[in-house]
């Protein structure tokens, strides 16, 4: 039950680390940029939402194209950045091996970011797919599907020469992704973009891809870094470590099933929803055991990076109980096409799985580049900032979301008066967005400096004992 | 864990399975779905749309309205689709098989838009009402004024421009892209009854090949 992924004995910056430096730092540096953007782009969509007029004047900044572009930026651009590096420099410490083909995950990095501004641009100009999740324009995705195919092969390649046989938790979670999202990236440019499938079937298949890209590719790269990190930082055990296998597994065999659960009642094939909804009940296992396995982690006892840690995992069963109790028949009648559904997207985006990256990130960029962070107080604002922020955000939603179903459900209410019952929650909400955009300036502003400032001392000094880690020692 | 290809092959078996099911068998399940032919009415349900209209359809598309508007009614117990007037019945995959890309909407900010066109013609509003519309906004939607150009009145008025109130001298014509996306709401209609939308009770011959 008890599991140490790695020997304490190893020294805290190694030759593994600095073998993955270029790589993860232009992946961390461009997570980091498109965490700023998105979040402008994310204010400036909120805002819209209560107060349509504001830069309605030209089509590029219409809400439609703004919430396409802020969904994109934060997805593709910061959490398949972040989550890649989380995931490579995993692989590369448990694999206990220096990574190999860093150039090629560098090069892979480089062009997923220009085809990302490239799409960007294009979803400005109107080439959005329409597809939630799945926006990007036609023209830059198979560009995308070979960049990540690039960045992953470091990371299969730190797999497959890892020194020991037996494989860690943390393993499993992170090398899934690199290989779950070519294959269902790919499936959906051939049959929603180059070779489309007829009729509602293209609606099934985006559900299908969303899903996938949520709970098969981001959702693990966060759970990968939690498993690590709690035994690493707290030194306390996974608990019931013998159920992660079935957690795991559970996830990748039922979680891409889930996302019928979206288009209940919808013009599509019955059994389609309802293996959605027996899907997401299910999956209710594997929330459990993660949460009982990471338990652990929910007291951080002063660790920075746990702290951010504990928050994304409680995000994440709630997320997960939530879907499970909103796949319900009665209860999807009233949260479907709400804001509600919006709030549970961003519980599990922007609370699970950037609170568990970003605990990661505070404990492996010092390691990577060999110098502490330059301010601890930067950090403290961060979490601040975007712990209230999301509690703004996703709180005004949910509310805002069960008015506009009650609403919805009352036929002699107009538009124009459910708008004007929700505008106080969702200016909540921007609030909220405010807020986080600041705690992400705050990440932004730290990385720069700890890029630029000048380690004084040696650095195999400053990384032991781990609680002296992600937090700087002056 | 200890082996690789034990590893992968699971990893493999487990998106095969859902890609199997939601993919594949939804395709083989009805991806050759055809309109309906009416012998009764003469034609081939649903009909699809003409030049503008279909246009019209990349015009809502490109400017990201099915992130405020869903096309798609529920049935008549599932929610008060039917009360707010969006459709009699339940939208059916047939409804779509003219759509290059099905847009169903995942958000209802405004109302459903599925038989727009329909309901547009009962309560007698026309493209120059519709044009005004979205050029001015309602509530939570944004004025689309973009999609016009102010100019100076020279002889006649352009027939499909809007009057601006306190300018006499100027007028605003609709581009090209508004006048295709207001004939494709316009043309947005989806109430033909097929064998798989009749009530068991209304329906007097089973309905063959459908459930």
């Amino acid at each position: 039950m008890t599991t140490t992924p790695t020997n304490a004995a190893q020294p805290e910056v190694s030759d593994i680390d600095t073998s993955a430096r270029c790589p993860l730092l232009i992946l961390i540096g461009s997570a980091i940029m498109w965490l700023v953007v998105g979040g402008v782009l994310a204010l400036i969509a909120s805002i819209q939402l209560h107060t349509p007029g504001f830069l309605a004047c030209c089509p590029s900044l219409t809400y439609g194209r703004m919430e396409a572009a802020q969904e994109t930026a934060f997805l593709y651009g910061w959490a398949i950045n972040a989550g890649l590096a989380v995931s490579l420099w995993l692989l590369a410490r448990l694999g206990g091996a220096p990574l190999r083909a860093a150039g090629l995950a560098s090069v892979g990095a480089i062009f997923w970011n220009l085809a990302l501004t490239l799409g960007l641009v294009g979803i400005f100009a109107g080439d959005l797919t329409g597809f939630a999740f799945f926006q990007l324009p036609a023209y830059v995705q198979p560009i995308m599907f070979v960049a990540y195919a690039a960045v992953a092969v470091a990371g299969v390649l730190a797999w497959t020469g890892r020194r020991n046989a037996f494989t860690f938790a943390t393993q499993w979670y992170a090398v899934a992704p690199l290989f779950v999202f070519p294959w269902v990236f790919s499936v959906a440019q051939v049959t929603l973009l180059f070779a489309p499938v007829h009729g509602t079937i293209q609606a099934v298949v985006a559900a299908w891809f969303g899903q996938n890209l949520g709970a098969l590719v981001l959702a693990p790269f966060a759970l990968a870094a939690v498993y690590y990190l709690l035994p690493k930082i707290s030194g306390r055990p996974v608990r019931y470590y013998d159920y992660a296998g079935h957690a795991f597994w559970t996830l990748l065999v039922i979680g891409g099933w889930a996302g019928g659960r979206q288009l209940i009642g919808g013009p599509v094939p019955v059994w389609v929803a309802t293996t959605g909804i027996i899907a997401s009940v299910l999956l209710l296992f594997h929330y459990v055991v993660v949460g009982v396995n990471l338990s652990g982690a929910l007291c951080p006892r002063g660790s920075l990076a746990l702290r951010f840690t504990a928050i994304g995992l409680k995000a994440y069963v709630l997320g997960g109980a939530i879907n499970a109790v909103t796949s319900i028949r009665a209860v999807a009648k009233f949260s479907q096409f709400t804001f509600f559904s919006v709030a549970q997207t961003q519980l599990l985006l922007d609370g699970a799985f950037t609170f568990m990256i970003v605990g990661a990130l505070y404990f492996l960029v010092p390691r990577l580049v060999g110098k502490p962070w330059p301010s601890s107080a930067l950090i403290r604002i961060h979490f601040a900032a975007i712990l209230s922020g999301l509690v703004l955000k996703v709180g005004g939603l949910f509310v805002a979301g069960w008015i506009q179903g009650g609403d919805l459900n009352h036929a002699a209410v107009s538009f124009p008066t459910i708008a004007g019952d929700v505008r106080m929650w969702l200016i909540a909400a921007t609030a909220g967005q405010v807020l986080t955009l600041l705690g992400s300036l705050a990440l932004a502003l730290n990385f720069a400096r700890l890029l630029v400032v000048r380690a004084e001392q040696p650095a195999a000094e400053l990384f032991r004992p781990p609680a002296a880690m992600e937090v700087p020692v002056s | 864990m200890k082996s690789s290809p034990l590893f992968f092959l699971g990893l493999f078996a487990a998106l095969a399975l859902s890609l199997t099911a939601l993919v594949l068998a939804t395709n083989a399940q009805y991806g050759s779905l055809a309109p309906f032919a009416d012998v009764t009415a003469g034609a081939a349900f649903p009909q699809a749309p003409l030049g503008l209209a279909a246009r019209g359809h990349m015009v809502y598309q490109d400017l990201g309205c099915a992130a405020c508007h869903t096309q798609q009614v529920r049935r008549a117990d599932f929610g008060h689709d039917k009360e707010r007037g969006w459709g009699d019945r339940q939208s059916v995959a047939r409804d779509y098989v003219h759509e290059d890309r099905v847009l169903l909407g995942e958000l209802r900010i405004g109302p459903d838009l599925t038989n727009f066109g329909a309901r547009a013609a009962a309560h007698g509003l026309n493209a120059a009402q519709l044009l005004a519309f979205l050029h001015n906004g309602q509530g939570a939607m944004p004025a689309y004024s973009f999609l016009f150009v102010k100019q100076l009145v020279t002889g006649q008025r352009s027939p499909e421009a809007l009057t601006i109130p306190g300018s006499p001298d100027y007028e605003l014509v609709p581009t090209h892209r508004a006048e295709a996306l207001v004939a494709y709401l316009l043309s947005l209609s989806a109430d033909h009854q097929y064998p798989e939308t009749m009530q068991p009770a209304a329906a007097a011959a089973p309905a063959k090949g459908t459930k």
